[in-house]
Order: structure tokens, then C-alpha cells, then sequence
């Protein structure tokens, strides 16, 4: 077996300087966890604002640096890379997709022009043949085509159009990694399914593996092959998907839980009914 | 109709109404100052000794039409705006008779060669350095730099004028403080004329610039910094564009449309003079000829002069809203 991305005891801090005091913000505390290249999987991270989430996705993605502890991918440290064709090397190995897909492209100039300019980039095709070929094979992943792309700009099509033109953009250099940050939370929640349809297709038909980044449990619950759960900077829970989600441990990874609405009304009204009928017994039982 | 002559009638339509309605109000305003033009004039001519009240009532008459201030009004409005239309304000009241039109347009080409150029460069520099200033944000430098920036953008005019007329003219006496030339040149191309005319303009352009530059960067400023965190900048970072591209293409040239606009309303602005600078180096300008047609009751001059200013903030917002497309493909019509 081949190790992916390996993360060998993270930790990342953040130095606060405020006008009198100096603290230390410990955004990411020992995480480690790694992907093999053999297995693709879809790796999820979930935890809330704050809990270190996006942070790991930068590490991840060689943005920031980590503070103490190895993160490897295939074998080569991140941290190390400093030159541009460094840079380039990784990043048509790695690819990230963002929250907003609005922000996603510049929206002073078409989309054609930053899928070729990728394609060119992390390809070094130079052919303006072979350069849309690789360009529309990559949307025809995303169900899109060159033709309904070309001469676009971005505030002409719909957020989840653009989150498909992202992916097919990540897509481009046909990397082995995707570093997925929220990419649903800002798409209308009748399209959030098929991109997170695509993500499954995606590792089974070109064996990607993808880092999803998220904190909605139910989109985690329905493609993860392996979660882990952050709180504060902390892992506080990790393994199998169906195992954690479902029968979670720890006290956090509860709560999130039961923070999920539950899709039936008519079983959350008689269960809110029955934890107020055994508040009020608990009440009861010790009174003043 | 397509896309762009419809925007374009609309767009014809609002800057006629804003040219309507700013006119009519000023017209308005104007005629609610308890100074009576025509009561001032009287008794500035009676006072040199005992006139005929007979020929005094008809001196008033002379006087109400020559001012447009016969009738009702309604009737003055009218007549204002038939004359308002070939660009006719009246004649000045307090330098009579020479016409208002004539005093403006002699003071123009001042107010509007200082103004520009300040504007000019303090749009340039403001915006460069707030754009490098939000981009590259651990520079030492540009940290420096912003921080004088901002420290004197609250100061006003009055005082960056009389703290550099002081500096430059008393304490170390380089440059000219008052005036637009010096006197005894007669205007034209010649290298002593147009040396005298830079001289002039120095001190009061420098107010201008650093009374104006420190808007330009703040607001640069900021609209580079909420740039610099978009995806597609962290995404053009992490695949290795170069820093400077970035710059240019990403972040300073989404940053600078809003800024386009800002310029375009400065713009026009020019034609209003910039009273105070003006005021403090005695610049012929149109400023200072605002100022004193309010000091003596001109209210023939005020009028002028606000409406010059109406006209050319209109005109200036139209012709950017036309150009916008162009600039921005997020506005372009079909």
C-alpha cells in the first residue's frame, strides 16, 4: 500500500496580539490520519465554526503551515515546497474546491479562459486542441460541456452550475486528492445531492480520493467512507463513517447528533414531549 | 428597443430629471435668502446723497427687470429657465454688469487646471498605495505609509493649507502663496508664465492632494483586503500565479471599478471649485468666486456657479454609467 496523504501529529497555533495581551490560539491539535492511494475514499471532516476544520484543509492544501508535527503527501513533505515548479507539481496532484462558488473565478473574465489557463498550467499542454479536449472531458464529469461554457462569465450562471465548473476545474489536471471545503454549504439545498453525487461518482469512476470538509452531519452521514469529528482544534472521534454518525461516543459527537432535524415532525414532537415529561420528573423528584 | 437604447433612455430620462429638480431647488433656495439684490443696489446708490423717491421707484423697476425678479414666482421661474437654457444666468449683481457667465468662465480654467491635476494625482497614488497597501499586508513600508495616510485624512483643508502656507512661505519662503500667477506677467506661452503658473499652483495642488489621497486609500484599502480573501485569489495563489499578476489581474483590478465611480463623481466635482484651498491662497478659482458672490448677495453668481456644478456631477455620472459596460462585464447589457 501507498500512502496518499499522511498527517503525522498536526498541530497549528496562532499567535493573538492584542494591543495589551499576547495569547495562543490552538487552532489544530494533534490530528493525525492518513489516505491510502490503493483505497480511494471520500475522508470527512466535521465539526463547526472554529473547530479547526478549514485550517487542516489549508495545511492539507500547503497554505498555511503546520506548527509542529509532518504532513506528507505521497511521501513529500508539504511544508517543504517552496519553488513554483514545486507548487505546480503538487497542485496538479492536489486540487481544492471552495465554499462560495461565486467567488470561485474572477468575474472580470470568462470561465473558458481560467479552465484553459489550468489545463495549461498543470498539463503544460500547449495545443489549443488538446487544451479544450482535456477542458471538456473534465465538464463532461461535472454533466456540463465546453459548449455551454465558452464566452460565459460567472455571474451568468447559477451557484450550482459554478460549484460544477469548480470541480470540473479541479478535475483539469486529473489529481489523485480533493480538498473539498464546504463546497455545498452555499448551494441551494436541492442541488447540495447531485454535487455530493458527483463527489461518490468521482472517486469510483477516475479513483480520486476527496477530503470533504463540512458540517452538515446528513450530507456526511449519506457519502463518507471515513469521518472524523473535530471540536475545538480537537479530534474527538474518528473511524468508520457508518459507525460514528450513527452510534456516536463521545459527548460532542452526541449533540451533534441531536442537532440534526429530524426528518419526521410528527416523531420530534412526541420527542420533545417525552425528554420535557422526564425534565419535569427529574423536576419532581428534587424539589426547591 | 434593445438592451442598450432602452438603458440609454433611462439613463438620458434620470439625468434630465436630476438636472430639473437640482436646478429648481437651487432657483428656490436662492430666492428664500432675506437679501433683496435689488434693495442693495438702491441704497448703495442712494447713499452718496438725497435722490428723487420718484426716480428712485424707477431705478427699483429698471433694476427688477434687469435682475429677472418682475412678477410672480411662478413667472420668474419660467423666465429663469428660458434663459437658464442658452446658458445665460444675468449679469453678476455685485460686479454689474459684467455677465455671470463671463466671471465663471474666466475662473474656470483655474478651478478646473488645479482641481484635476490634484485629483488626478491623489486618485493615483491613494489607490495604489491602498491596493499594495491591502495586498501585501505584513509590509513594514506600506504600513508606515497608511498610517500617515489615515492620520492626515481627518485634518481639514483649512488647516493642511495654512500649516503649508506657513512652511512654505514664512519659515522657509520657496514658493508663491497667493494668487494663480504672479501679477505683472501677461498670460501666454512663455517659459517665465508657465514656470510662475506651476509656482502658484504648487501649494494649493499639495493641499488637495494630501487632503484627498487618504479616502482613495482607505476605502482601496479595504476593498483590496475583502479581495485578497476570495476563493478565486486563494486559488490563483496556491497554483502558483505569480504575485504580481495577482495584484494587477485579481485584486487590483476588481478592486479599482468602485473606485472608477468615486472618480467619475470627483470629477465633476472639479467644476465646483474647491472653496476652501481656494480661499486660503486666494487661487483665482471658482470657489473663490462662490464665496464672494455669497459674501456681497450675488445671488445671480451662487446661482451660476451651483448650477455649473449640477451640470457637471450630472454629466459626469452619465458618462460613466455609459462606459460602465465596458469596464465591467457584470453590467453589460444584451
Amino acid at each position: 500500500m501507498t500512502t496518499l496523504l499522511e498527517l503525522d501529529h498536526i498541530n497549528k497555533d496562532y499567535r493573538i496580539r492584542g494591543f495589551l495581551d499576547r495569547s495562543t490560539l490552538h487552532a489544530v491539535k494533534d490530528v493525525s490520519f492518513s489516505l491510502e492511494v490503493e483505497k480511494p475514499e471520500i475522508f470527512t471532516i466535521v465539526g463547526e465554526s472554529g473547530s479547526g476544520k478549514t485550517t487542516t484543509a489549508r495545511m492539507i492544501l500547503g497554505n498555511e503551515t503546520p506548527t509542529s508535527g509532518h504532513l506528507r503527501f505521497m511521501g513529500e513533505d508539504v511544508a517543504a515546497i517552496r519553488s513554483r515548479a514545486e507548487r505546480l507539481k503538487f497542485m496538479a496532484r492536489v486540487q481544492p474546491i471552495f465554499q462560495n462558488p461565486f467567488e470561485a473565478f474572477n468575474p472580470l473574465t470568462t470561465l473558458d479562459y481560467f479552465l484553459f489557463a489550468t489545463a495549461k498550467r498543470f498539463l503544460g499542454l500547449k495545443d489549443q486542441a488538446n487544451i479544450e479536449a482535456a477542458t471538456d472531458r473534465a465538464l463532461n464529469h461535472v454533466g456540463l460541456s465546453l459548449a455551454e461554457v465558452r464566452g460565459r462569465y460567472s455571474h451568468e450562471l447559477s451557484g450550482g452550475q459554478l460549484q460544477r465548473i469548480a470541480v470540473a476545474r479541479a478535475l483539469i489536471p486529473e489529481p489523485k486528492l480533493i480538498v473539498a471545503d464546504e463546497p455545498v454549504s452555499m448551494v441551494d439545498a436541492s442541488l447540495r445531492m447531485s454535487i455530493v453525487n458527483l463527489f461518490r461518482d468521482l472517486r469510483d469512476t477516475l479513483g480520486v480520493s476527496i477530503i470533504y470538509i463540512t458540517h452538515d452531519l446528513s450530507t456526511a452521514y449519506y457519502i463518507s467512507d471515513r469521518v472524523i469529528i473535530m471540536h475545538r482544534g480537537d479530534v474527538v472521534e474518528a473511524g468508520d463513517a457508518k459507525t460514528v454518525l450513527g452510534h456516536p461516543q463521545h459527548a460532542y459527537s452526541r449533540a451533534l447528533r441531536e442537532a440534526v432535524l429530524p426528518p419526521d415532525p410528527v416523531a420530534a414532537r412526541r420527542i420533545i414531549a417525552q425528554r420535557m415529561a422526564s425534565a419535569k420528573a427529574a423536576e419532581a423528584r428534587q424539589p426547591g | 428597443m434593445d438592451g442598450f437604447s432602452k438603458y440609454l433612455a433611462q439613463r438620458l430620462f434620470q439625468f434630465f430629471l436630476v438636472l430639473f429638480l437640482g436646478i429648481s431647488l437651487t432657483f428656490l433656495i436662492t430666492k428664500l435668502s432675506p437679501v433683496d439684490p435689488v434693495e442693495q443696489s438702491v441704497s448703495l446708490m442712494t447713499s452718496f446723497g438725497a435722490t428723487d423717491p420718484r426716480a428712485v421707484e424707477l431705478m427699483r423697476e429698471a433694476l427688477a427687470e434687469l435682475y429677472g425678479l418682475q412678477g410672480s414666482l411662478f413667472e420668474q421661474y419660467i423666465n429663469f429657465w428660458s434663459r437658464i437654457i442658452v446658458g445665460d444666468f444675468g449679469p453678476s449683481l455685485s460686479s454689474f454688469p459684467t455677465p455671470v457667465m463671463s466671471l465663471i468662465m474666466a475662473a474656470l480654467p483655474w478651478t478646473v487646471g488645479l482641481l484635476l491635476q490634484a485629483l488626478i494625482i491623489s486618485w493615483c497614488l491613494g489607490n495604489l498605495l491602498g491596493a499594495l497597501a491591502g495586498y501585501y499586508r505584513s509590509n513594514m513600508l506600506l504600513k508606515l505609509s497608511g498610517a500617515l495616510v489615515m492620520a492626515l485624512h481627518p485634518v481639514p483643508a483649512y488647516i493642511i493649507g495654512l500649516v503649508l502656507l506657513l512652511l512654505f512661505g514664512f519659515i522657509w519662503p520657496i514658493l508663491p502663496i497667493s494668487g494663480g500667477a504672479q501679477m505683472n506677467l501677461p498670460p501666454s506661452f512663455s517659459f517665465d508664465y508657465i514656470r510662475s503658473l506651476i509656482l502658484h499652483g504648487t501649494l494649493p495642488a499639495l493641499t488637495l492632494v494630501l487632503g484627498g489621497i487618504g479616502s482613495w486609500f482607505i476605502s482601496m484599502r479595504s476593498l483590496a483586503s475583502n479581495i485578497v480573501t476570495d476563493d478565486h485569489v486563494v486559488y490563483a495563489e496556491l497554483a502558483g500565479v505569480s504575485s504580481g499578476k495577482i495584484f494587477s489581474q485579481y485584486v487590483a483590478r476588481n478592486a479599482l471599478l468602485p473606485q472608477l465611480t468615486g472618480l467619475a463623481l470627483s470629477l465633476g466635482g472639479v467644476f465646483g471649485g474647491a472653496v476652501i484651498t481656494e480661499f486660503v491662497y486666494n487661487y483665482p478659482g471658482v470657489g473663490r468666486l462662490l464665496i464672494q458672490g455669497i459674501y456681497r448677495g450675488d445671488y445671480s453668481l451662487v446661482l451660476g456657479v451651483t448650477t455649473i456644478s449640477i451640470v457637471a456631477v450630472a454629466v459626469a455620472v452619465l458618462i460613466i454609467d455609459l462606459l460602465y459596460p465596458l469596464i465591467d462585464p457584470r453590467v453589460r447589457l444584451g
